[in-house]
């Protein structure tokens, strides 16, 4: 394996890992927020009970985030540092934010899983609040600095060194505003799926508590709202890659060959030796439209663009439209959810149309996650072979130090591979256990001798 | 048009040496933080004598609410070292290479060491396999990073044009920086037993406490031997960083030793918070000092701050954006430890855990869970 495909692997390895970490970083901090603010406001404990329940579940999550992003910032300059060395005094300044909003998550995710039992309601759920946004405005600057790979602005370049560098400009890339909104949204619905998902397996268990039905609802609702709003901003982001990529654009809808007019194609395989895409369901001229906002306008194909410098269209064109049909599902499940629930007298029905319905919430649970590592793998892969579109290639990126790739690929799959063994194992556990009060949150200082000191 | 030059060169020059003193205050809370957070993880493996149990119980206790945040530090130093001197990150993260990348894994196993462990606490051996892994990482990191620090500071690392050259091994495995990284091991473990003895003291576990204050006064013998050692090693093999010691930096060397003397006293007297205090202060003199002896190198021969720092734009936005993080950040921290690390204060009336208790008992009554107790223990 070349140091190139090795450093490669080992980065897409380790941000795969860590991005599922992350998102729950984000998103589930709202959840929780929630769920507090309304024990709190209504003086009902059954909302309390949730969110100290998924505090727990988070406590164990935010551990291996936190890690796992502690390793990705050494990783940016040990598998590319000539990548660092170009452009980290461009996008280094939203890196830096994000450690201050990574720090405020930190500080006051510390004081929320353990101050259950040395803080005051009102205080408690106050701290949430830091967490919530503080996650937030992480997923923010970090995925300015992706966007600007994408879209890069804000610099010139003299004998291969940048000068003139204007760091908000490099921050507010023509990609920013539709890229950052698309992975913070996306961040919520997979927390927001993966918690309904859990708690459809208990009411099919046929656990109809308010406490499960509620575990229910809350996500349910939040994935109402932030569904539709991403389907949204993914068009706007599918629009700005069509203007700043088209490259990846084709790659995205398998499109070898410019034509006014273009077709959608969902599914299919894009064979680039043969330049078609195979098996596909076409729409015609939709994707011209969806694109340029005109049924007629020219789309660039890949013909466009020298053959070294495609992206892997079969990956690119199958993850996105797995992106597309998940999201898709996460806009119908909600709607099909509510529609039972009001017209049964507001409770979740037992009938066999719910199971099915509750089934595919089990289902969406997952997707959710396979959903933000396609999308993830588009902008990834779609941006192939360079690192900084149009400007570095992924192979003038990478380091010199010989088997730096395989050593960390290895090393890291390894440690990953039993973190995640040690979690699952964990999670199951918790699932399992009946909620129960007095429970040691984070296990270091148990309720009993935290409440005496 | 010479003067407007010679102007704006000052202006970033002065920028640029603001943002050295960034990534330096960084690395020392860092060090004061997280490296007694290391130090735990030092004590933790090496629990022992009858009150073994309570010895780790309180290591977990004092790292738990606070581990995530110290460890923040050392991505806030990575973050502004990479936008304000970008050839250092590249030209280190190649020339230490298997350092860093050992550091990283004891880093990452640290946490989830720590983590996990304290998850697996109904499941002895996962538990003890965890807490292994935990300690073997305590250790490990900080040596690593001493190691580093040493290897930077060697005179063996050479940038030309951004081109890196340095021997992937040798550079890190001196005499001298692997003395400076048991130097760290030992002085973490010193910052760690004082922190300890004194959140020991305050909980009134007078025995527990007398536990660390002897510790810490044998890891600070340890630590004074090393550094004495690594001195020594500096002035044959780091002359450079020798003379700096011996010659602007003299008034924080000399002051680091005091401390250390002080802190000894300290110890010895049972003044447990002057200890800490002080040890916190000697961490911080030790490094200050170092910074002062190599400026302006970053890497010594080749990189200073004045031909490694970005442009003075990035320099400007960096420092901004710390002063505006810092407003944001020493609040939330000062918070973080008045709520777990101060003296105890009175309960509230009310806490959120009893409120979701109250909510466990109403959504399942006590009648609905008769196999609860099994679960439990």
């Amino acid at each position: 394996m070349s140091n190139l495909i090795a450093a490669r692997a080992a980065m897409g390895s380790t941000l795969a890992f860590h991005i599922i970490f992350a998102s729950l970083g984000v998103g589930l901090p709202v959840l929780l927020c929630v769920a507090e603010g309304l024990g709190l406001r209504n003086g009902d404990t059954v909302w309390y009970a949730l969110a100290r329940r998924w505090s727990q579940a988070f406590s164990i999550l935010f551990v291996v985030g936190a890690v796992s992003g502690t390793a990705i910032s050494f990783e940016m300059g040990l598998l590319w540092p000539r990548f660092m060395g170009f452009a980290s005094s461009v996008i280094g300044t939203p890196f830096a934010m994000e450690g201050f909003a990574f720090f405020t998550e930190g500080i006051f995710l510390g004081l929320y899983l353990y101050g259950w039992d040395r803080l005051s309601p009102r205080a408690h759920w106050l701290c949430s609040i830091p967490v919530a946004v503080g996650g937030t405005a992480s997923a923010f600057f970090v995925v300015t600095a992706n966007s600007w790979m994408n879209s890069p602005t804000g610099y010139t370049a003299v004998n291969g060194k940048v000068t003139n560098v204007d760091p908000l400009g490099a921050m507010f890339n023509p990609g920013t505003p539709s890229e950052t909104v698309h992975m913070i949204l996306a961040s919520y619905q997979v927390a927001a799926f993966a918690v309904a998902a859990i708690y459809a397996v208990a009411l099919l268990r046929g656990r109809r508590t308010t406490y499960h039905t509620r575990g229910l609802l809350l996500p349910m609702a939040f994935g109402t709202i932030v569904a539709p709003i991403q389907a949204y901003i993914g068009d706007l982001s599918a629009k700005m890659v069509a203007h700043t990529q088209p490259a990846k654009l084709a790659a995205m809808e398998g499109l070898f060959h410019t034509v006014a007019g273009a077709p959608l194609r969902i599914l299919g395989i894009a064979d680039p030796n043969t330049q078609q895409t195979n098996f596909s369901i076409e729409i015609p001229k939709l994707l011209s439209w969806l694109a340029y906002g005109d049924p007629n306008s020219v789309v660039k194909g890949l013909d466009a663009f020298p053959r070294a410098d495609w992206p892997n269209t079969l990956l690119v064109h199958l993850a996105f439209d797995l992106m597309v049909g998940t999201g898709a599902l996460m806009i119908v499940l909600p709607i099909w959810f509510w529609f039972l629930y009001y017209r049964n007298g507001r409770t979740i029905p037992e009938s066999r149309i719910s199971k099915v319905m509750l089934w595919t919430a089990v289902l969406t649970g997952p997707l959710a996650f396979i959903a933000l590592e396609a999308g993830w793998m588009v902008t990834e892969i779609g941006r192939q072979p360079w690192i900084i579109q149009g400007v570095m290639r992924v192979a003038d990126a990478v380091t010199p130090v010989p088997g730096a790739g395989l050593t960390i690929l290895l090393v890291f799959m390894l440690i990953y591979l039993v973190l995640t063994v040690a979690l699952v194992y964990l999670l199951l556990r918790l699932a399992r256990q009946r909620p129960k009060a007095a429970e040691p949150d984070a296990g270091a200082g148990n309720s009993a001798t935290a409440a005496q000191a | 048009m010479f003067i407007l030059a010679s102007v704006g060169s000052a202006t970033a020059s002065f920028l640029a040496n603001i943002c050295a003193g960034l990534v330096g205050a960084g690395l020392i809370a860092y060090a004061v933080l997280g490296g007694a957070d290391f130090g735990g993880g030092v004590w933790d493996l090496l629990a022992r004598g009858p009150r073994m149990e309570q010895q780790r119980a309180a290591i977990a206790h004092a790292l738990g609410p606070v581990w995530e945040a110290n460890n923040v530090w050392l991505i806030y130093v990575i973050t502004v070292t990479w936008t304000t001197f970008p050839v250092v990150y590249a030209s280190v993260s190649t020339a230490l290479f298997i350092p860093i990348v050992l550091a990283l894994v004891g880093i990452v196993l640290r946490g989830a060491g720590f983590g996990l462990r304290s998850q697996y606490a109904r499941n002895a051996e996962m538990a003890v396999a965890w807490g292994y892994i935990f300690n073997g990482a305590s250790v490990i990191a900080p040596f690593l990073l001493g190691a580093l620090a040493g290897g930077l500071a060697g005179g063996h690392i050479h940038v030309h044009n951004g081109v890196v050259s340095a021997n992937y091994w040798t550079t890190w495995t001196t005499p001298f920086a692997l003395t400076c990284g048991a130097f760290a091991v030992a002085i973490c473990a010193t910052l760690a037993a004082t922190y300890l003895s004194v959140e020991a003291k305050t909980d009134n576990n007078l025995p527990l406490a007398e536990d660390f204050r002897i510790r810490a006064l044998l890891a600070g013998a340890v630590t004074a031997a090393l550094g004495a050692l690594a001195a020594l090693l500096a002035a044959f093999e780091s002359p450079q960083l020798w003379s700096g010691l011996i010659g602007k930096a003299l008034p924080l060397s000399l002051g680091a030793m005091l401390i250390g003397l002080a802190t000894a006293y300290a110890l010895l007297a049972q003044r447990f918070t002057l200890a800490r205090y002080l040890v916190a202060g000697e961490m911080a003199c030790i490094l200050a000092a170092w910074a002062v002896a190599q400026y302006p190198y970053l890497i010594i021969p080749d990189v200073t701050i004045g031909n490694a720092s970005a442009p003075e734009s990035v320099l400007l936005a960096a420092t901004l954006a710390s002063a505006a993080g810092m407003l944001l950040l020493l609040p939330s921290l000062w918070y973080l430890f008045y709520i777990f690390k101060a003296r105890p204060h009175d309960a509230p009336r009310q806490t959120a855990a009893q409120l979701a208790d109250q909510g466990y008992r109403l959504a399942f009554p006590p009648t609905e869970e008769p196999t609860s107790g099994r679960a439990d223990h």
